[in-house]
């Protein structure tokens, strides 16, 4: 019988929030143990994406200057609207998106999650890849440790934070949760990343050097009526295009992501941009969008959660890897505080829920915990909309020789005749509600 | 074809997927799969296989039409199929440490 093996901290993955925690928890000299089921930190993960800098300098204040692996600053963000066969465009550059430094960056996260994991590694944190947590060791009910696929794989620390992603399949076995993830508060997102030289990328997007870059949520037709958005980021050398929708829509309708996503390239307003480019790597991933309505009890005896596996993402600000690290942070504050005191109880670790309460976090999620109920009840909303504002906005411009009021009601008409004023009334109340979560 | 995607004019392409899938990188695991249809029975008696839609990397194909079986190879771990599965028939594990997917660039 081989000795016990044991850590103070145990992170289960890798990822923004797993490498976060372990490194402000090794900072204050725990002995804090990473286990990671990929290759590598970061192996496993996918998304548009961008990174907010605010959320990273919060963790190393000299960030920029460890030279991170990022892609381009997000120096012109905003919406594309598009029809079947047209777009409006409403982007915003310079003035607060110019902030110094720019708050977004586009990132890679098999690259910039490993350059992460190495960060943290740099401050004491010992990282185990290649291994998957498969179950908790217990004590008188308490975690004390978890199994893991290696053989005398077991792994003890009186805390463990799960950063496990969004199949939080473990946070499930250990009843933080009492069911699997939501069909209709889950979303399925896939992505092309499109190889294009980067004189390309400026000239198609009119930006006006690779130090400039893009980060667009996409609305209308990309979804094909289904509650959904798509998205366009650039990188240094790539367009990353992808597009999300609910899993019951995607149940409803029996449409094939990767034909969703081909017609999206394909649209007429697309298409120019991709022309040409190579497929560097095509992936899907889940985002639970369900916020509040399925955040799981954030904490046991012994055992914290956080990052995806505790749904905390907010799904129309495009926002998850910053909660995640701001949430990893905290759970590594909470952990430092109960060896402080020697005490991992429930009520020791409630600390953490507390802490994220006083945070945007808990704040955000609570406060959108009516968007994803407010999309499943209006599913045309994608659709009627952006198809309306390319109608009213085409017409205003084409209006030669058309007496002008004419040329108003028609403009109403385009939009009475795919949604009722009174309902229109209904929808705009609805959806300011699922905003201000009032 | 159902009546939403009907009301479309620009109908969607139809995309050979074992083409896109060539940009992914795995780490096959020889010995385990960690994919598995509970019964597949269950599978045969199933009236829409939406699991030959739903799956983003097309890894459920149905042989004679009918028999339900499973790319495990080409499983990028999304999890859509446990969560989507009508009868929840899929028996859902992610791969052994250092298996499955591992993605280039993310």
């Amino acid at each position: 019988m081989s000795e016990k093996i044991q850590f103070d901290v145990i992170v289960v993955g890798g990822g923004m929030a797993g490498s976060t925690a372990a490194a402000i928890a090794a900072r204050e000299g725990l002995n804090v143990a990473v286990i990671e089921r990929g290759q590598k930190p970061g192996g496993k993960n996918y998304f548009g994406g961008a990174l907010y800098t605010h959320s990273l300098v919060d963790i190393y204040p000299d960030f920029f200057d460890r030279k991170p692996p990022l892609e381009r600053p997000v120096t012109e963000t905003g919406f594309w609207f598009l029809s079947e066969d047209g777009m409006v465009k409403a982007t915003v550059q310079g003035g607060h998106v110019n902030s110094d430094p720019i708050d977004a960056y586009v990132a890679l996260r098999a690259e910039f999650d490993l350059w992460w994991a190495e960060q943290a590694a740099a401050e004491g944190a010992f990282y185990i890849p290649k291994t998957l947590v498969t179950d908790f060791i217990y004590q008188d009910g308490k975690v004390i440790g978890v199994q893991t696929d290696r053989p005398e794989g077991d792994v003890y620390a009186p805390v463990v934070i799960i950063c496990e992603g969004v199949n939080n399949l473990l946070t499930q076995k250990l009843g933080l949760i009492d069911h699997d993830l939501k069909i209709s508060k889950t979303a399925l997102a896939v992505k092309q990343l499109i190889s294009l030289p980067a004189k390309d990328i400026n000239a198609r997007l009119g930006l006006p050097d690779s130090k400039h870059g893009m980060a667009i949520s996409v609305v209308g037709d990309v979804s094909m009526g289904m509650p959904g958005l798509g998205f366009l980021y650039t990188t240094s050398n790539a367009l990353s295009l992808g597009v999300g929708v609910t899993l019951d829509a995607l149940e409803e309708t029996q449409i094939k992501p990767y034909e969703l996503l081909q017609r999206y390239l394909e649209h007429p307003a697309i298409a120019p941009l991709v022309k040409d480019g190579q497929l560097m790597e095509y992936g899907a991933h889940l985002i639970p969008e369900g916020g509040w309505t399925t955040l799981p009890k954030l904490y046991t005896d012994g055992a914290m959660v956080a990052g995806d596996a505790a749904s905390m993402v907010n799904a129309i600000h495009w926002e998850g890897t910053n909660m995640a690290i701001t949430a990893g942070k905290q759970a590594a504050l909470t952990a430092i505080e109960a060896h402080h005191k020697q005490d991992f109880s429930a009520k020791a670790l409630s600390a953490y829920q507390d802490r994220l309460g006083e945070l945007f976090v808990l704040k955000d999620l609570k406060q959108y915990r009516k968007m994803s109920a407010f999309l499943k009840n209006h599913p045309d909303f994608m659709d009627i909309y952006p198809t309306f504002l390319n109608d009213a906005l085409g017409m205003f411009f084409t209006g030669f020789g058309k007496p002008k009021g004419k040329l108003y009601k028609d403009i109403l008409r385009s939009l009475t005749k795919r949604r009722p004023l009174l309902k229109v009334v209904g929808d705009m109340i609805a959806f300011g509600r699922a905003v201000t979560g009032i | 074809m159902t009546k939403k995607q009907t009301e479309f004019k620009r109908e969607l392409p139809s995309v050979y997927i074992d083409d896109i899938l060539m940009s992914l990188k795995y780490f096959t695991d020889e010995e385990e799969l960690h994919l598995a249809i509970i019964d597949p029975a269950v599978c045969q008696a199933c009236e829409n296989q939406p699991c030959i839609d739903f799956c983003p990397v097309g890894a459920y194909r149905a042989q004679d039409g009918r028999t339900v079986q499973i790319a495990v190879q080409s499983c990028v771990e999304c999890g859509t199929c446990r969560v989507l599965c009508p009868y929840q028939n899929i028996s859902w594990k992610n791969p052994r440490g250092g298996f499955g997917v591992a993605y280039k660039f993310g």
